[in-house]
């Protein structure tokens, strides 16, 4: 079972290695509150797929499971809320996860 | 291209794919070819695997595939295209369209789009579509696949723009006649009529198709990007 917090260390390893990629132009401090896409979000298009694409290889990694990020059944993500966060997205991740 | 390049191509039980996937697996590359039918490969470094590239989590699946296996994609050529008899645009029935357009032109797209999505991980990738004679041609009779061919090459060219800073290629090869089922499809006449409108009036070898693909695919070639080549045609 995945924790929300080993949740969110993933979405900050993956940050980690944007940085080391170059993809990214300074280091971030990561918490629930930073926006990953949408108004505000410090990553640009290229460093935002592969962003989650990194992170879906941590999660399969993690959970031995064949597993796919699809943004749009993020309910808490949507037209009202425009901007995904990593809190938002930490969720979303233990919820895929329990699949 | 070496032993150790993983190339991947779509469209790979038949035709000109085939042929493509048969002349890399013969000179060691490991190449990773899909196609809606099974495998006419048989060879330790041939992965085969059935895709309908028109389905995302089946392209997305093949990918992954891919990744699993070899650890890496250095090379993707989008050769699945489905080639319709020649047809009169007045003629063509919108079942016709929809299917040339979904298989032609999503088709390649989601094979780029989830390519590219493991190349830029790499930073390093090579992606080739492939275009068509028809497109300089415009040939009464295949107003349908030039277009949807049309559509590949504006594709790869915008693609090639995105992709730019990450270290990713997109380039067209753009053959004119192979003798494949797929050109046979389109009929003696449209055959005939283009191989007598052709620079050079015969038809290619897959060595001379394969040899522009090695030339997109290596180190050297990192500066060519949203370029097209045709074959046997000048434009």
């Amino acid at each position: 079972m995945l924790s929300q917090e080993k949740a969110m260390t993933m979405i900050e390893d993956s940050i980690a290695g944007l940085r080391r990629a170059g993809l990214l132009g300074a280091d971030l401090a990561v918490d629930g509150g930073l926006v990953l896409l949408g108004t505000g979000s410090p990553l640009d298009s290229i460093a935002f797929v592969t962003f989650i694409t990194d992170l879906e290889d941590r999660l399969n990694g993690e959970t031995g499971k064949d597993l796919y990020l699809v943004l749009t059944d993020i309910h808490e993500f949507n037209t009202d809320n425009a901007r995904l966060t990593v809190e938002t997205l930490a969720r979303y991740l233990v919820k895929l996860a329990q699949q | 291209m070496t032993e150790q390049t993983v190339l991947a191509i779509t469209g790979a039980s038949r035709g000109i794919g085939l042929a493509m996937a048969e002349h890399f697996a013969r000179k060691g590359i490991r190449v990773a070819g899909c196609s809606r039918g099974p495998s006419q490969i048989a060879a330790d470094n041939y992965l085969h695997t059935q895709v309908d590239i028109t389905d995302d989590k089946e392209v997305r699946g093949w990918i992954r595939g891919i990744k699993k296996a070899y650890g890496r994609l250095d090379v993707v050529v989008c050769n699945a295209a489905l080639v319709p008899p020649a047809a009169l645009l007045l003629n063509t029935a919108t079942e016709t369209l929809d299917a040339v357009f979904r298989a032609n032109v999503n088709g390649t797209y989601l094979v780029c789009r989830e390519a590219a999505k493991m190349m830029l991980l790499q930073r390093f990738g090579r992606i080739i579509t492939v275009s068509s004679m028809a497109v300089g041609l415009h040939s009464e009779g295949s107003s349908l696949y030039a277009a949807s061919k049309s559509a590949v090459v504006e594709m790869t060219k915008i693609l090639a723009k995105e992709l730019a800073p990450s270290g990713i290629t997109c380039n067209v090869i753009a053959p004119s006649v192979y003798e494949s089922s797929a050109v046979a499809n389109l009929g003696e006449a449209v055959v005939a009529h283009a191989l007598g409108q052709l620079t050079l009036k015969r038809a290619l070898t897959i060595a001379e198709i394969c040899n522009v693909i090695e030339f997109y695919a290596a180190p050297e070639s990192g500066c060519i990007t949203g370029q097209v080549t045709h074959l046997g045609l000048v434009v």
